[in-house]
């Protein structure tokens, strides 16, 4: 495929499209980092103008003040602007993750859990979005910030920037290790946790076996054992978590207590090093109280960029799955000479599922259904009759020979026409999320209201359907129609849109026979004038002519 | 764990102060090392503020260097020592907050199984206990965020406000007087706060749901060409998600550094009336020390302080999912051990049942059974044959009679019950746990072997990788659907009862299977009643005795007796068995 989407191509043409908004999160980064570092030169200059007895110009009290302020605005400013541009960079890849979906093949389509589905699109973007609100930005941000305040440091006090050029990366290597620590822990817990709240589900799922076998103690015991799990690693984390900052305060305490003892050691040779002025003081220890800060989100800031760097991988595979080619062959779409007559033609067709060539499921198959006609399937299992009806429609495209509806290869029907020339009842109904209107119109807007409101009635819902509060509105929930009433409505949806073909799959498999007598009349009533074929293992179901399939 | 039975007696699960009675051991330590850490705060920038001006006495050789190692070595230490109280501080805490929580959650989870079923059914209380475990981690997250801001934001501002007010009280009431403004408008913001943050968790679960719609109706959508339509749904969705979270974001991050500006407003005052102070012409004396130490107090003020919303923020929050826990928080019923009955007889007359809607499902029902036999009830689907299985729960009053050893079923307790009534379901039930456990839950010294090769299980319970030790997944996902009701009988013949109900325990199984699962079950349940609810009818001939059902009313007879009696019954029988043959 020429046109591979990959997560970096998303980023940079979201960079591309949005460029003031990267350029001012840039000049919000460096604005920050320089604005720290302005106050405490400042206190500095204050302190020793004080020390030699001098009074405070005013003018310096404000431009404290102002610069304080300047660095809590454009802080702000970077946090909004980061929190707009991750969220242009989720809503691109989300976009195009759909836009990818909606171009699988059918075989790499039905492959995908819908959990895993959600948990790409939602859970592994957001892993993207983290990225760049709280990782390479502001890992740049921090990193900027270690290195200004050492050069700060260094033009104030050589020594102590020796001193904390030793000190970070053992002070890096302590916070990554409790940090790895405290994330192993803190998936433990979230494993302990997950198990413990699933058993809550289950219990009440399961609760007639537990009294009937008498196993209440059991499971109070094992749902201790579950929250103990997790107790102890929450125990662990603990520990991490109220050991890190005393320590690294410690630590703090310790290099301020050496570089003021040095500096008032009155040895010319370390004074050359460590001599400052008491104003200096001031405001080195105001810096290195701020250089401890980076280091710890730098920490963090990794962890991160370890997370979503397997997020992105995980996009990328699900960008690589294998598109539908339909598109480039849609072209060729001509109609052949005997479409006249025939709804259905099956042309010596051969066709395998994509990765298992070397079975057939079908090999050299041919009948035609003419208009009007009833037809039934029949064969036993695994003979190919689900697949002829993935064939009509449209899901795959048979490797040799075919398949024709109304004289157009099947899998070229354009999405429009389709819902109008055939309409497919499947075994059991899938509901989407919404109203009955929306089961029967799969929100397709150009479907009337009065459409649905007789396609009902011809099913017989009307007035199951009109008796509810909010009639055709209704929210859908499970519990609100029988499994007859179900299929029922899956038969409202494949003839709203009054097709001319109806292709019915074993749709009586699960009923009971008196559910079933409702559903085969409302068939009954929707057959009038339109070409039908059914896949149905019973051999007395009356519809019509017969094609066995074997 | 042993505490809790000790002080079992006082502690109410209803009251929250119990909760904090129970842990009081760790409170009390919470409390000294907290009030060691919080006021010891205040070492930092005094010391800070002493070495500065020791520094500038030693520069202005007004000091030796003497001085200024006994301050650092003390500041050192005295930061050491408060820090440590800190780490005790915050392990403590947590600790609290990880008992209380387990202790709540070990009562709600008491409350949950000893509900009964009906209770669970009526009005969701099933989701409500789920929901409500969900809500004491909010819970005890505001306990616990509650006792460390009473330490960490209450303490700790009383204690700096109190420094600077010794420092010099007329320039500490002047930088003071921005930082209610802060708080002010944070708390004027929570409202626009709570509002986008809501709004940003709807988005976001409608994305959720748009998305699992889109890949677990993507066939459906493909097959009747909505693929377009949806995806430009799915777009809309993004921009609705795009926005609300843009909003709730930034008004929740961005305005932090917001409140500490104002906050810090104070610091000009400071500055130059400090100076002034320094310079001897204000209202206080000072040295340079008390400068530092006077700034760098007010900066940490004014940081916390924009942080006390948090403390409210706790406390409100617990305070709503402790009002969702409360009425859910009753102390665990005393277990009760039940004994398993002797085999007896069971005579069933007159049976009927109404439903709670007030229809009439089956009636007529009559029958009596002696240990070792076994019953079978079959009829068209919906009949009401497994009703009249669950009736043997007495879940729901039944009207005639059912009586085993002579008692009414209905008039036991519910352990007696429990001892004589062993019941499989349609529904497996299992839970997500190994294959061993399933059948044991708990029973010791019997070996699971035995009741897998029983339901014919053995075999492919081997071939899997950790034979019985393979996790069967939330309700049984990993099985089979026939593999899940083999495991399923062979929990109920571990928990062998006198009478055993079986509700259609073979309907996934092929012929031969079920032909040998019966076989075993006829001899692992010899001294029981079994009452076979079934819709297939191979075995029957077998039986010891049939309750036909039709339109609601029972015929009890042997095979013989209802292939002749019943046409219905013989119609059944044979399709199936002309069927299965051909």
């Amino acid at each position: 495929m020429k046109h591979e989407e990959r997560v970096s191509k998303v980023i940079l043409r979201t960079i591309r499209l949005h460029l003031l908004l990267s350029l001012g999160i840039l000049f919000a980064v460096i604005g920050a980092i320089v604005m720290a570092l302005l106050p405490p030169m400042i206190l500095g200059i204050v302190i020793d103008t004080l020390t030699t007895g001098q009074a405070l110009p005013v003018f310096l009290v404000i431009l404290y003040y102002i610069f304080l302020a300047l660095t809590g605005i454009t802080e702000s400013a970077r946090e909004s602007l980061l929190t707009v541009f991750g969220q242009k960079i989720t809503h691109a890849l989300r976009s195009s993750l759909m836009d990818k979906y909606t171009r699988l093949t059918t075989d790499e389509l039905t492959a995908q859990e819908p959990g895993t589905i959600v948990s790409r699109f939602v859970g592994d973007v957001d892993t993207v979005e983290n990225l760049f609100t709280s990782g390479i930005v502001s890992m740049f941000a921090d990193a900027c910030k270690i290195i200004s305040i050492l050069s700060v440091i260094w033009f104030r006090n050589r020594g102590l920037t020796l001193v904390l050029l030793v000190l970070l990366p053992f002070l890096f290597w302590f916070t990554r290790t409790v940090q790895k620590r405290m994330l192993a822990a803190q998936i433990e817990n979230r494993q302990a946790v997950g198990r413990a709240s699933g058993y809550v589900p289950e219990t009440v799922h399961n609760i007639r076996t537990i009294h009937c076998l008498a196993k209440e103690d059991y499971m109070e015991e094992r749902y201790d054992n579950a929250i103990v799990d997790s107790f102890r690693a929450v125990e662990k984390t603990n520990f991490y978590d109220a050991i890190y900052s005393p320590v690294i305060l410690i630590l703090n305490a310790v290099v301020v207590a050496v570089v003021m003892l040095f500096s008032a050691s009155g040895n010319p040779a370390v004074l050359t090093l460590f001599g400052m002025s008491a104003g200096t003081a001031v405001s080195v220890i105001n810096y290195i109280s701020q250089i401890f800060t980076p280091v710890e989100s730098l920490g963090m800031e990794i962890q991160t960029i370890q997370s979503a760097i397997a997020g992105v991988h995980r996009i990328n595979e699900f960008f690589q799955l294998d598109e539908c080619s339909w598109e480039k062959t849609q072209i060729n779409t001509s109609h052949t000479p005997e479409n006249a007559s025939p709804c259905v033609v099956f042309k010596d067709v051969t066709f395998s599922y994509g990765h298992e060539t070397d079975r057939e499921v079908l090999k050299n198959l041919s009948f035609s259904v003419q208009e009007g006609e009833q037809v039934t399937l029949s064969g036993r299992t695994g003979a190919g009759k689900s697949t002829i009806f993935k064939l009509l429609l449209g899901l795959y495209e048979p490797q040799q020979g075919q398949v024709l509806i109304e004289g157009m290869p099947a899998a070229h029907i354009p999405d429009t026409d389709k819902r109008r020339i055939f309409g497919y009842v499947e075994q059991s109904f899938h509901m989407v999320p919404g109203t009955i209107k929306n089961q029967i119109t799969l929100y397709d807007s150009s479907i009337s209201m009065e459409a649905v409101r007789k396609t009902a009635q011809m099913v017989g819902l009307d007035t199951v359907i009109e008796q509810l509060e909010l009639g055709y509105d209704t929210p859908c929930t499970q519990e609100l129609f029988s499994q007859g009433q179900w299929q029922l409505l899956s038969i409202a949806r494949a003839t709203v849109a009054d097709p001319r073909l109806l292709l019915l799959d074993e749709i009586t498999a699960s009923l009971d026979v008196q559910t079933e007598k409702e559903v085969l009349q409302a068939l009954q009533r929707s057959a009038a004038n339109r070409t039908i074929i059914s896949i149905s293992h019973r051999v007395n179901a009356k519809m019509g002519r017969v094609i066995a399939i074997s | 764990m042993e505490s809790k039975e000790k002080s079992q007696k006082n502690f109410q699960p209803d009251r929250i102060l119990s909760y904090f009675q129970e842990e009081w051991r760790i409170l009390a330590a919470v409390t000294i090392s907290g009030l060691i850490y919080n006021i010891g705060l205040l070492a930092g920038p005094w010391f800070e503020g002493k070495m500065a001006g020791c520094l500038a006495d030693i520069l202005g050789d007004k000091a030796e260097f003497r001085d200024m190692l006994t301050l650092a070595v003390s500041y050192a230490l005295v930061i050491a020592i408060v820090q440590i109280a800190r780490y005790l501080k915050r392990l403590y805490v947590r600790r609290f907050a990880n008992n209380v929580n387990r202790q709540m959650k070990q009562i709600l989870y008491g409350t949950l199984v000893h509900k009964s079923r009906q209770e669970l059914n009526q009005e969701a209380t099933g989701s409500v206990m789920t929901k409500a475990i969900l809500d004491v981690d909010d819970c005890v997250e505001g306990m616990r965020k509650f006792t460390t801001e009473f330490f960490d934001t209450g303490v700790a501002l009383a204690a700096y406000a109190g420094m600077l007010l010794y420092y010099d009280w007329r320039l500490a009431l002047l930088g003071m007087l921005f930082t209610p403004f802060s708080y002010l408008l944070a708390e004027k913001m929570k409202t626009i706060v709570q509002r986008t943050s809501a709004e940003y968790k709807v988005q976001a679960g409608a994305l959720s749901t748009a998305t699992l719609d889109r890949a677990s109706n993507a066939v459906t959508y493909r097959v009747y060409g909505c693929e377009q339509e949806r995806q430009k749904a799915y777009e809309q969705h993004l921009t609705q998600y795009e926005r609300a979270a843009v909003k709730a974001n930034i008004w929740s991050s961005a305005m932090q550094p917001l409140y500490r500006t104002i906050s810090l407003t104070g610091v000009l005052f400071i500055l130059y009336f400090g100076g002034r102070n320094v310079l001897g012409t204000g209202w206080t004396a000072w040295d340079i020390a008390a400068f530092t130490t006077f700034l760098s107090c007010f900066t940490k003020l004014a940081v916390k302080s924009s942080s006390a919303a948090k403390l409210f923020n706790a406390v409100h929050k617990a305070q709503v999912s402790w009002k969702r826990i409360k009425p859910l928080m009753q102390q665990e019923k005393a277990s009760h051990k039940i004994s398993i009955q002797k085999p007896s007889l069971l005579e069933v007359s007159d049976l009927a049942f109404t439903s709670p809607d007030g229809t009439r499902i089956y009636e007529n029902i009559e029958f009596s059974a002696k240990p070792g036999q076994i019953i079978g009830v079959t009829g068209a689907v919906a009949c009401g044959k497994s009703t009249l299985g669950k009736t043997f729960l007495c879940e729901s009053p039944y009207e005639g009679s059912i009586r085993f050893g002579g008692k009414e079923l209905q008039q036991m307790t519910p352990e007696q019950r429990t001892g004589i009534v062993g019941y499989l379901g349609h529904d497996p039930e299992l839970f997500d746990d190994t294959v061993k456990n399933n059948i044991l839950l708990g029973e010791q010294n019997t070996d699971v072997k035995q009741y897998l090769k029983a339901v014919c299980l053995d075999l492919e319970v081997s071939s899997m990788k950790q034979g019985a030790d393979t996790v069967v997944g939330n309700g049984g996902v990993r099985l089979s659907g026939g593999q899940a009701q083999r495991l399923a009988l062979a929990r109920t013949l571990c928990h062998a009862k006198p009478l055993l109900i079986l509700d259609d325990p073979f309907s996934a199984l092929d012929r031969a299977t079920e032909r040998q699962v019966f076989d075993h079950l006829k001899e692992l349940a010899a001294d029981s009643i079994v009452i076979l609810l079934s819709h297939r009818l191979y075995l029957f001939p077998e039986l010891d005795q049939i309750v036909w059902m039709e339109n609601g009313h029972g015929r009890t007879g042997t095979h013989k007796e209802l292939m002749q009696s019943q046409p219905e019954y013989a119609k059944l029988y044979l399709e199936q068995e002309g069927g299965a043959k051909a």
